[in-house]
């Protein structure tokens, strides 16, 4: 009762604060109207419209109703997907019952142990296998596409940001022309991806007096068909020696899809992958610089005292310090590597048959040169439904390996 | 003094150890950074020293040009085979539409964000922020079919294809831009707000008389940011473009490299031409620019 009197007492009070209030709302949601509005047309809806647009056989012009038979011509026939994801399921299932079991101290915890390793012996056959047939009965190259995804981003986010960090380190002791090093470094950040590209397919190219080749020729390498080599790089080092990995994998009835996992990245791949390391590398150490001076120095002061000596204070101090910048530049490179296009269109060679296109780029062909759209949208949903699972595979991990101090 | 000398030579000797080591330790610190540097140099001198060599020169594999002035040609002949008269121009514009435009958005935006109060802001933002997880890839496809609507549309008034609106107004609303900017305003102190309100103005005048003004270092980072992401743009650009009307740089320098094909030195003085402005700004501006960068990385 009280409560209302109140209320209705400085009824007459507030009507002019909630004049202001509602004035206040009004002037915030009149600055943002253009900004949601087109995030709104150009960023979230589209998202739908895409998802519309990969269920429907779409030629330039949209045609008849498709359902979910793009994705299955991606993903191969359903039966195999869910024997995929079955097998997925029951790998996460053992990895639970296995975590859950060590806290445990009761007898029956051994046989459950060893039930979750049963689980995780089919999960991983599941899995496995299923794989296999989606590849089989899908689009084969787009599974390898994303496998030159996958080599892509796990070859170059450690050697990127090690040698990132690196430079960081270095650039953070008292150093005489410390601008002057950043400013180069970051040089190549800076340049029009099209240009630095190009001038990337001169250098790598196949002639011998090419720069990438004069260096290896210092090794004693021969010259190397670098941007054009559609080989993996396996392959290139067991030919080396006289194997032709090849031919080994087909007297073993090697599945081909597993012959070209096998066979590792190739050499275009790897000359796209360490041009990506020349632009990135600078940027990088520019924020781990900026991660490095955000560490309280008093920090640094205790640990010495405490008799550290500098590999112990690096990596007990300033690495957890700088784990927040690691997994910020984990994102960003991964990312960058799913959604690679650019540098990769102006650096492929037809004769690198196919070996350097990453998933972004498969989709861009698909729509670009193929003028499937309905077929290009229903991969980049997959591909949209693989960013979102490694965030949330990152994220699980971050939670407990960062440390925000 | 013999009892002084003894105890200090051993204290001598590790000096001397150490002073040994330490600059072993430098020298190496120098000799890594250094040699870092030559790497990252290399393509750019290479692009320089090949965007001189004459033709024949290319042709007999020589690294350095014998007459650089006369390599000049190089890049007249690259000007006017690759039409880059056109697609500066081209560039030029696109990206001063885009930076205005997107100024006029993210500004706004920004500072409702940081300093109006509204039901759902916080939420609101959320959703701002989560649409940067949202790949360019996915988008691009339904973006160039209602693009393609809005050209139908709009045609007699304002055609969207082969123009500017679909090349700048869906870059205008940066989510990064308004996400540092707003990082930006809250950190403005209230006391300046209720000396403003005091004085009668409104949430324009303060945004534009003290806010702005305040602002300088970020809203510049985010100008270079917007400019680097304008000028490299080359996907977005092909698809939208059929002519080479409207078409920007690198999409310009991209087909110049395609069809190039065996003319290096041409195709090496194209990438100078359209790289130049960039790295230009860029040297002029490196200091706010870093910095600007490295707070992104901090913040994000």
């Amino acid at each position: 009762m009280a409560q209302h009197t109140t209320v209705y007492g400085s009824q007459g009070r507030m009507s002019g604060a909630k004049k202001r209030a509602i004035r206040e709302a009004t002037t915030g949601y009149l600055f943002i109207a253009p900004a949601t509005i087109l995030l709104t047309v150009f960023g979230l809806f589209p998202l739908i419209y895409a998802v519309y647009i990969s269920l429907h056989r779409w030629r330039i012009k949209k045609g008849p109703f498709l359902g979910l038979k793009n994705y299955t011509k991606a993903l191969g026939a359903p039966k195999d997907i869910l024997w995929f994801v079955i097998g997925i399921a029951f790998l996460i299932g053992s990895w639970y019952l296995w975590k859950s079991m060590t806290r445990e101290r009761r007898n029956w915890a051994m046989a459950a142990k060893f039930l979750a390793v049963i689980v995780f012996i089919v999960g991983a056959w599941g899995a496995f296998t299923g794989l296999g047939k989606m590849v089989e009965s899908g689009d084969q190259k787009m599974f390898e596409a994303f496998v030159v995804t996958i080599f892509y981003a796990v070859g170059i986010v450690p050697m990127q940001l090690g040698l990132a960090l690196l430079l960081a380190v270095m650039l953070y002791q008292k150093i005489k022309g410390k601008d002057w090093y950043r400013m180069v470094y970051f040089m190549p950040y800076v340049t029009i991806t099209v240009a630095s590209a190009g001038v990337f397919r001169a250098i790598f190219s196949r002639r011998p007096e090419s720069i990438a080749n004069q260096i290896v020729g210092w090794l004693g390498i021969e010259p190397q068909k670098w941007l054009q080599e559609p080989h993996g790089i396996w392959e290139l080092v067991f030919g080396h020696f006289g194997i032709n990995l090849k031919e080994v994998f087909n007297n073993m009835g090697v599945d081909s899809f597993v012959a070209f996992i096998l066979a590792g990245p190739s050499l275009a791949l790897l000359s796209i992958m360490l041009y990506n390391l020349w632009v990135f590398v600078g940027y990088n150490s520019v924020i781990f610089l900026a991660g490095l001076g955000a560490i309280p120095s008093d920090l640094y002061e205790a640990a010495e005292i405490d008799g550290a000596n500098r590999w112990h204070i690096f990596r007990h101090v300033t690495l957890p310090l700088l784990s927040p910048t690691i997994y910020f530049l984990t994102i960003i490179t991964v990312m960058g590597v799913f959604k690679a296009i650019n540098h990769v269109l102006v650096m492929r060679e037809p004769a690198a048959q196919g070996t350097v296109d990453t998933a972004s780029l498969y989709i861009f062909d698909q729509f670009y040169l193929s003028t499937r759209f309905g077929y290009a949208s229903a991969i980049a949903m997959i591909l949209f439904l693989v960013i979102l699972t490694l965030t949330f595979v990152q994220n699980r991990i971050a939670q407990r390996r960062v440390f925000y101090g | 003094m013999a009892n002084q000398t003894l105890p200090a030579k051993p204290a001598e000797r590790q000096q001397v150890s150490f002073w040994y080591r330490y600059k072993l330790g430098r020298a190496l610190l120098y000799f890594v950074l250094t040699f870092g540097a030559i790497v990252a140099l290399t393509p750019f001198v290479y692009m320089l020293l090949g965007s001189l060599l004459t033709r024949g020169e290319m042709l007999n594999r020589k690294l350095f040009p014998r007459d650089p002035i006369a390599g000049l040609q190089n890049y007249v002949q690259a000007w006017n085979e690759a039409n880059f008269n056109e697609y500066f121009i081209n560039s030029i514009q696109i990206t001063t539409i885009t930076i205005v435009g997107m100024l006029i958005v993210c500004v706004l935006a920004a500072y409702a964000f940081a300093r109006v109060k509204f039901p759902g802001r916080e939420a609101i933002f959320g959703i701002f922020l989560a649409t940067m997880m949202i790949p360019e890839t996915i988008l691009l496809i339904p973006n160039f079919l209602i693009v393609n609507r809005l050209d139908k549309m709009m045609k007699p008034v304002l055609p969207w294809l082969n123009n500017w609106p679909s090349l700048t107004i869906p870059f205008m609303a940066s989510v990064f831009a308004i996400f540092l900017m707003r990082q930006f305003f809250t950190q403005i102190p209230d006391e300046l707000w209720d000396a403003a309100r005091i004085d009668g103005a409104g949430h324009v005048r303060f945004m534009v008389q003290v806010v702005l003004p305040l602002s300088k270092a970020v809203l510049f980072t985010v100008i270079i940011f917007q400019f680097i992401g304008s000028w490299n743009a080359l996907v977005w650009p092909l698809v939208v473009t059929s002519k080479p009307d409207w078409r920007p740089i690198a999409v310009g320098l991209y087909s110049f490299i395609s069809e190039a094909g065996p003319e290096l030195q041409l195709m090496l003085a194209g990438a100078v031409i359209t790289t130049a402005p960039v790295l230009i700004l860029y040297f002029f501006t490196q200091k706010q620019f870093t910095e600007g960068i490295a707070t992104t990385g901090l913040k994000g």
